[in-house]
């Protein structure tokens, strides 16, 4: 339990690691050196040293809220709670980023932020039947309970396959990224945010890097080393996606996820109810 | 010097902005950050958006439409920051000196703190002047620069209050 509650704070440089670590896999993937592994650091010192420029203070106190509401939804999973309540605390945390980048006039701000709630509208169903498949499995909404029930990965396969291309709507990975589009609307909901306030932003990222990877750790179930070997191929396989394809439009993606994610993890889910 | 400034130099964010050169030099910065060169090695990115700049690169001549967006550029950068120029039309206007349409330089707009001379530079100039351009960036303070004739600034770059 100890252990749990200080990996819980230790997570946002856990998170770091984790982004440092991808930037180098993705340069070494397009044959660049790549930045060292601790860059994220190095960036959010610099960002800490920047003069605060604040645009008001809902604005930035809504990507404060991103980041807190994140960690929070982080404990929640760490501490062995539900993991339903878990999926709502990330939702309360975008949604803390889009009224902040609503709140301001910039037009890129507003649009980023209206094609973030496409974001929501594409993953968070899939994200629920998710949970619904781990109870139906674990028999409990409890992360403990999970974490001793069989790998969820054996009754859950066309879950996880879903929920390998979710991952890049969820991180803003390459297909699609429509959010943060950082050629066109040049990063979206975050454009307004300098300084400090865009650091709470950034290192909210890393918390959910944690956060999602986390739930691909839980389909391991109690066999720990298959979660961990998930969680290495889901980081590769998400790399690699990035690397290859390029943005799609954002009805592309909604359209790819509740036509064919969603049907998918319902298909899983019923089966798995019918045969139980 | 706090805790932080130590990690300053390691984290460059370039803005990169062109007003109205013949896109030379554009090619020269995007070879630097092509995998021959590869600037991301010193945690350099290519940010597109002010707010979270360091470095403002400007390439070409300053044309009478890019001014108000070159200073309001320059403007909406926080504080500790460096401006470089880029080639030869950001000296002095280069081949477009005295045209009708062009202000001759970008020091004729915006205070610069590091020039790369060439037609178009090389890259290794370039990655030199980026060099050059930390080192000055990492003397700067950000209360001094821009609480001091904070407003005599403002009113020297000739912007009003716009809302």
């Amino acid at each position: 339990m100890i252990n749990w509650i200080i990996f819980a704070f230790l997570a946002p440089i856990l998170g770091g690691l984790i982004y440092g670590i991808e930037r180098v896999v993705k340069a070494r993937m397009q044959g660049r050196m790549g930045p060292p592994v601790m860059q994220p650091f190095y960036d959010f010192a610099k960002l800490m040293d920047k003069r605060p420029l604040m645009i008001h203070s809902l604005h930035a106190l809504m990507g404060i809220m991103y980041f807190v509401a994140e960690w929070f939804s982080l404990f929640v999973l760490f501490l062995g709670h539900d993991v339903l309540i878990a999926v709502f605390f990330h939702v309360l945390a975008v949604l803390a980023l889009v009224i902040g980048a609503s709140s301001v006039r910039s037009p890129y701000s507003v649009l980023g932020a209206l094609r973030e709630l496409m974001h929501m509208i594409s993953y968070e169903p899939f994200m629920v039947l998710m949970v619904v498949g781990f109870y139906l499995v674990s028999g409990s909404f409890s992360i403990n309970d999970i974490l001793q029930s069989e790998p969820l990965i054996y009754k859950l396969p066309l879950v996880f396959m879903a929920f390998l291309f979710i991952i890049p709507m969820m991180l803003q990975k390459s297909p699609f990224d429509v959010a943060e589009a950082h050629q066109e609307i040049i990063g979206g909901p975050e454009i307004e945010y300098s300084g400090p306030f865009y650091e709470a932003v950034y290192t909210g990222k890393w918390i959910e890097y944690i956060y999602v990877f986390f739930f691909m750790f839980l389909f391991g179930g109690r066999n720990y080393i298959l979660g961990v070997i998930l969680v290495i191929f889901a980081f590769f396989f998400v790399n690699l996606l990035d690397n290859a394809t390029a943005r799609l439009d954002f009805r592309k993606m909604v359209k790819f996820s509740w036509i064919f994610l969603i049907p998918l993890a319902a298909l899983n889910i019923i089966l798995l109810a019918l045969w139980r | 010097m706090g805790i932080f400034s130590k990690f300053r130099k390691k984290s460059p964010w370039i803005l990169h902005y062109n007003t109205g050169g013949c896109n030379g030099c554009d090619i020269e910065i995007l070879a630097a950050l092509a995998p021959k060169y590869d600037i991301e090695r010193f945690g350099a990115l290519n940010k597109g958006n002010p707010k979270q700049a360091d470095i403002l690169l400007v390439t070409g001549p300053v044309t009478k439409n890019c001014k108000d967006v070159l200073r309001r550029l320059y403007l909406e950068m926080p504080e500790p920051k460096v401006v470089v120029a880029m080639g030869a039309c950001a000296h002095g206007g280069g081949i477009f000196r005295n045209f009708y349409h062009v202000e001759n330089g970008v020091d004729n707009v915006i205070p610069v703190d590091v020039w790369i001379p060439g037609c178009a530079p090389r890259v290794e100039a370039l990655i030199d002047g980026i060099v050059e351009a930390i080192e000055i960036w990492q003397q700067k303070s950000k209360e001094k620069e821009y609480m001091r004739n904070h407003e005599e600034n403002y009113e020297r770059l000739g912007v009003k209050d716009d809302n």
